[in-house]
């Protein structure tokens, strides 16, 4: 009964709504919200976001101000911390492990981004052409993505395999005698960055295929119309007007890539020598088979330091190029 | 024409590409020891063994497919309950303050979960939640600001004055949401359910740092400790990742268009 009851009510607003969905945009809803402000729906507003609100307030900003703190001690958790100041800062500068963390996170990041994105459009672009079995296609690019990355490792480290993974196998029947992959130095951050690449390629496909499917097809026919060839579309038409969704995809896959760790501990632990050791590793080893806390917080700083210049300049890039709805 | 088959082979490259190491996972959990030098990498083992599987599940490892059933079940719960609430006031009702919070909401998704790892483990240890189920599931029980990010767009596309004929009828805001609004959000709902399932699932970080006794053991911390425990068994570690990844397969063919949704709920064109 409680059903029906609710069939009806929501039949006769939907049909309240479609009466004024024309004007509606700003005014209804100032209008609306004010009279339920009017009610008195203020305290139980509260309630249905206090839940949310303490996990935002208890389990990330308080973390990330326990961080920086943390970040000025020294503390390695048996005895009591010790205020330092900027040492940990300092001891950074010329902590030439650390340093080479950081390259190899920009070179892992380099590896994957360009490489995922680029792939990522040119399948949509593929699947934008109507082709037959879009829908087949459009799942088996996502199946990647839903893997364990943890049990991924450990497949991508069996296809790896120099003597008898799938992957060497694969090129001996071409004749080609592919490298020791993971325990090359030269050839482990490309092979991990591959996997990256594998995971995340089809999962941007939707985004992008959804960007371009949201593009008006008579902007195509007025640029052919004026004589535009199928590059300079590409370029002048579907590039600009993909901007929300290279912003969306290249931000959440950056401060993703950055923080890259499961692929790692699975496939290389680091390794061999400390070719792999991108920099969240290095954290974690730091904090949790050193207990040296206060320098794992100070390179957790310096993380999220360089994720949110990062952002921030994709933000301004992106920025004047684009208006993304947050109302 | 040339184009249409040019386009058709890159295609069908890129889903072989995207499926060939789930096919390697099962052609290997199937074969013995002996079949993985003898027998070709890209060829089936003759005959198939169901030895590998029998081993895993032997040992622990169902107790930590059930310990990671448990996590997921409780973290995708907590992030519809909570996440639903939040998004739902954040989209429809008005108080002081909404919209600085909302955006404090959207700031915190960068927050980046490597950073605060440190500290929730420091929380956890002050808290004595350390090995605890609590301590592995409470910091993510609250629901995520994405999960209310998303929400929050479904709840804003429904018609302006959907609860008015409901509120004319006296109910509340409780009564709306789970009268008016809830049925019509099933399939956001089945969305960030989907969503939740899967990164849950797949967690490995803060469980690895969290726990350590099997009692709270998810499987992706024991297949990792799978590779350090016998080398390189690659059958063995390949049973155990077919393990891992048959409920994510299951989950994904029948809920795919649910993954689908989630992209075109962003609100991006």
């Amino acid at each position: 009964m409680g059903a029906a009851a609710a069939g009806e009510s929501r039949s006769a607003a939907g049909r309240r709504g479609a009466r004024g969905s024309g004007a509606q945009g700003s005014g209804a809803r100032r209008s609306g919200g004010r009279r339920s402000g009017a009610r008195g729906s203020g305290w139980h507003a509260y309630l249905f976001v206090a839940p949310s609100l303490f996990g935002v307030l208890a389990f990330l900003l308080l973390p990330m101000v326990i961080v920086l703190v943390l970040s000025l001690f020294d503390w390695e958790l048996l005895s009591d911390p010790q205020f330092v100041g900027l040492d940990n800062y300092r001891r950074l500068a010329g902590d030439g492990q650390t340093w080479h963390s950081l390259w190899v996170t920009v070179a892992y990041v380099l590896l994957c981004i360009p490489l995922q994105t680029v792939l990522a459009l040119a399948l949509a672009l593929g699947l934008n052409r109507r082709v037959k079995g879009v829908r087949i296609y459009r799942s088996l690019f996502v199946v990647p993505w839903m893997a364990t990355p943890i049990a991924l490792g450990l497949i991508w480290n069996w296809i790896f395999d120099p003597r008898d993974g799938a992957l060497n196998s694969a090129l001996a029947l071409i004749g080609i005698t592919g490298p020791d992959w993971l325990s090359d130095p030269a050839w482990a951050l490309p092979a991990v960055a591959l996997v990256s690449v594998w995971q995340q390629t089809g999962y941007n496909m939707l985004f992008f295929l959804a960007g371009l499917q949201g593009i008006p097809r008579e902007l195509h026919d007025a640029a052919a119309t004026d004589g535009a060839t199928t590059a300079q579309r590409f370029w002048r038409v579907t590039l600009p007007l993909l901007n929300p969704t290279m912003f969306f995809v290249t931000v959440t896959n950056l401060i993703g890539a950055f923080q890259v760790f499961d692929t790692v501990y699975a496939m290389t632990d680091g390794g061999p020598g400390r070719s792999t050791e991108v920099i969240n590793f290095r954290i974690y080893q730091t904090a949790f088979k050193e207990f040296d806390f206060g320098y794992a917080a100070t390179l957790s700083t310096v993380l999220f330091l360089i994720i949110f210049v990062v952002t921030m300049a994709q933000v301004r890039f992106f920025g004047k190029r684009t208006t993304y709805d947050l109302s | 024409m040339a184009k249409r088959i040019l386009v058709h082979t890159a295609l069908a490259i890129g889903a072989f590409v995207s499926v060939f190491p789930y096919l390697l996972v099962v052609l290997t959990a199937f074969k013995t020891q002996a079949q993985l030098s003898s027998t070709h990498p890209w060829l089936p083992g003759t005959p198939p063994t169901a030895d590998n599987l029998a081993e895993v599940f032997a040992g622990d490892f169902p107790r930590f497919l059930l310990n990671t059933a448990v996590m997921t079940a409780v973290l995708t719960a907590g992030q519809l309950v909570f996440t639903t609430f939040a998004a739902y006031a954040f989209a429809r009702l008005r108080f002081r303050g909404r919209d600085v919070l909302f955006w404090l909401f959207v700031a915190t998704m960068m927050v980046p979960s490597a950073v605060t790892m440190i500290p929730l483990f420091l929380i956890m240890r002050e808290l004595d939640l350390v090995n605890t189920w609590y301590g592995l599931l409470v910091p993510y029980v609250l629901g995520t600001p994405y999960g209310i990010f998303l929400m929050r767009q479904f709840f804003k596309s429904l018609p302006a004055g959907l609860e008015e004929a409901a509120r004319i009828d006296g109910a509340g805001a409780l009564t709306i949401l789970m009268r008016v609004m809830l049925p019509l959000c099933r399939p956001a709902l089945g969305t960030l359910a989907i969503i939740t399932v899967i990164s849950s699932w797949n967690s490995f970080l803060w469980p690895l740092i969290i726990t350590s006794g099997d009692d709270t053991k998810v499987i992706t911390v024991a297949l990792a400790t799978l590779k350090i425990g016998i080398g390189v068994d690659y059958n063995l570690m390949m049973a155990g990742s077919l393990i891992a990844l048959v409920p994510m397969v299951a989950v994904f063919i029948f809920f795919q268009r649910h993954i689908v949704r989630s992209v075109v709920l962003t609100g991006l064109k």
